[in-house]
């Protein structure tokens, strides 16, 4: 049943709310969805300081003191990224997206923000119009990937590996790399505990690095770089090792380009695809931006 | 009696479920979140796991892979409980050591009962 809502809708910032609120709409807005991705507080937490979200700049869409929608901001240096915005099921189809996403940009650009990023899960139709509505294009088709635990690695690839600890793991990833997904960007991972990288030569020269977050139960945040030689082989040799290390940890990584060249090299170790999602923008990439990434 | 444990956030399905199968004479268990669902499942020993793959705290790929990683639950059977489309449902089940799927929302309560039924009986043939 959808309600018909005849009194104006209020944009309230989100820091007006607790987390355990913020987490409780979040996951009523999302019961229906292809991935619904439901979140406990302790993770919306984690979410919100990873990724650098300003709860001030957040809104919460609310109507005669109910709650109907959330819309959250991240905020860094010259860019805002639109996330976790979703609308109770029943109140959809009154025009509430497009109030929250309207009032985002407005909130970004009271920052003096004018280029806008977000991602849309790819076959979410009514999202995905409502952006292209609003003036985001498409940029890039992004996979979510998984690999079991259990799944157990192939023998590690002959080559010099060189465990990397948090500091000399950021190191590798110190440069701005602002156009990259918001997940994926540097500054997520300055923001995440439990970073740590590898470097690596293949016996033939080939080289490169991975750097990534070690939780309890996973291994997430994938960034790397092949330096030279083959991509998909110094990523498998890098997979081959980091797998064999942490045998018994979950993967889950985010926001790879289906056009990634390492990308056969986790195909090769055992990864799944979850899900697929479009990559959206707003306004143009700051010339700070550019060329320092992708 | 044969035991169902069903890690579920969404109440309102889980309450579903158990209305279902304890009408069918099942004894059913609920976990809300994965952290608990492992709990239960190794204070319980459950015949069948109908696991939602989407959970607060860690979701049900994470906990099906500590079930299979468990050798009191390893051989345990696990169905994935998911609105996900189906080939995407399909991977991730059979990736993550899952028996096999069943679609969310219940639209038959006869043909959901079947299902579970089948795969505890091929659980018990295995």
């Amino acid at each position: 049943m959808t309600l018909a809502l005849n009194t104006a809708i209020k944009l309230i910032p989100a820091s007006q709310f607790t987390i355990e609120q913020l987490t409780a709409i979040y996951n009523q807005t999302r019961v229906d969805y292809l991935v619904p991705m439901p979140m406990n507080s302790t993770r919306l937490a984690e979410y919100i300081s990873t990724y650098d979200v300003d709860l001030e700049h957040s809104l919460v869409a609310l109507q005669d003191g109910t709650l109907l929608g959330v819309a959250m901001l991240g905020v860094r240096q010259g860019r805002a990224w639109l996330t976790r915005l979703g609308v109770l099921p029943n109140t959809r189809r009154n025009g509430i997206g497009e109030t929250l996403t309207r009032g985002l940009i407005e909130q970004a650009e009271k920052l003096n923000i004018y280029f806008d990023m977000l991602e849309v899960i790819k076959d979410n139709t009514p999202a995905h119009r409502l952006f292209l509505k609003l003036g985001f294009y498409e940029v890039s088709e992004l996979l979510v990937l998984r690999r079991p635990p259990f799944n157990q690695p192939p023998d590690t690839v002959v080559a010099d590996a060189e465990r990397l600890d948090r500091a000399d793991a950021l190191n590798l990833v110190r440069r701005d790399r602002g156009t990259q997904p918001w997940t994926n960007q540097s500054k997520s991972l300055f923001n995440a505990s439990e970073v740590a990288g590898l470097r690596i030569m293949l016996v033939d020269g080939s080289r490169g690095w991975m750097v990534y977050q070690r939780q309890k139960f996973t291994l997430t945040r994938f960034i790397y770089k092949t330096e030279s030689g083959n991509p998909a082989d110094v990523a498998y040799a890098s997979l081959s090792h980091l797998h064999n290390q942490y045998p018994r940890l979950d993967t889950h990584i985010e926001n790879i380009q289906v056009t990634d060249p390492h990308l056969p090299a986790f195909y090769k170790m055992g990864y799944v695809e979850s899900f697929r999602r479009i990559e959206m923008w707003r306004g143009t990439p700051p010339a700070s931006l550019v060329g320092s990434s992708k | 009696m044969l035991k169902i444990l069903i890690v579920e956030d969404e109440l309102d399905t889980a309450e579903l479920v158990r209305r279902i199968l304890t009408a069918h004479n099942f004894e059913v268990f609920h976990a809300e979140l994965a952290e608990d669902g492992l709990r239960q499942a190794r204070a319980e020993k459950p015949d069948l796991i109908l696991l939602d793959l989407g959970l607060p705290d860690y979701d049900g790929q994470t906990l099906a892979g500590w079930l299979r990683d468990d050798p009191d639950l390893n051989s345990t059977s696990i169905v994935a409980f998911t609105a996900w489309p189906v080939e995407t449902a399909q991977k991730m089940a059979e990736s993550y050591g899952c028996a096999g799927y069943i679609s969310k929302p219940i639209e038959s309560v006869n043909q959901f009962v079947r299902q579970i039924e089948s795969f505890l009986s091929k659980s018990r043939t295995e």
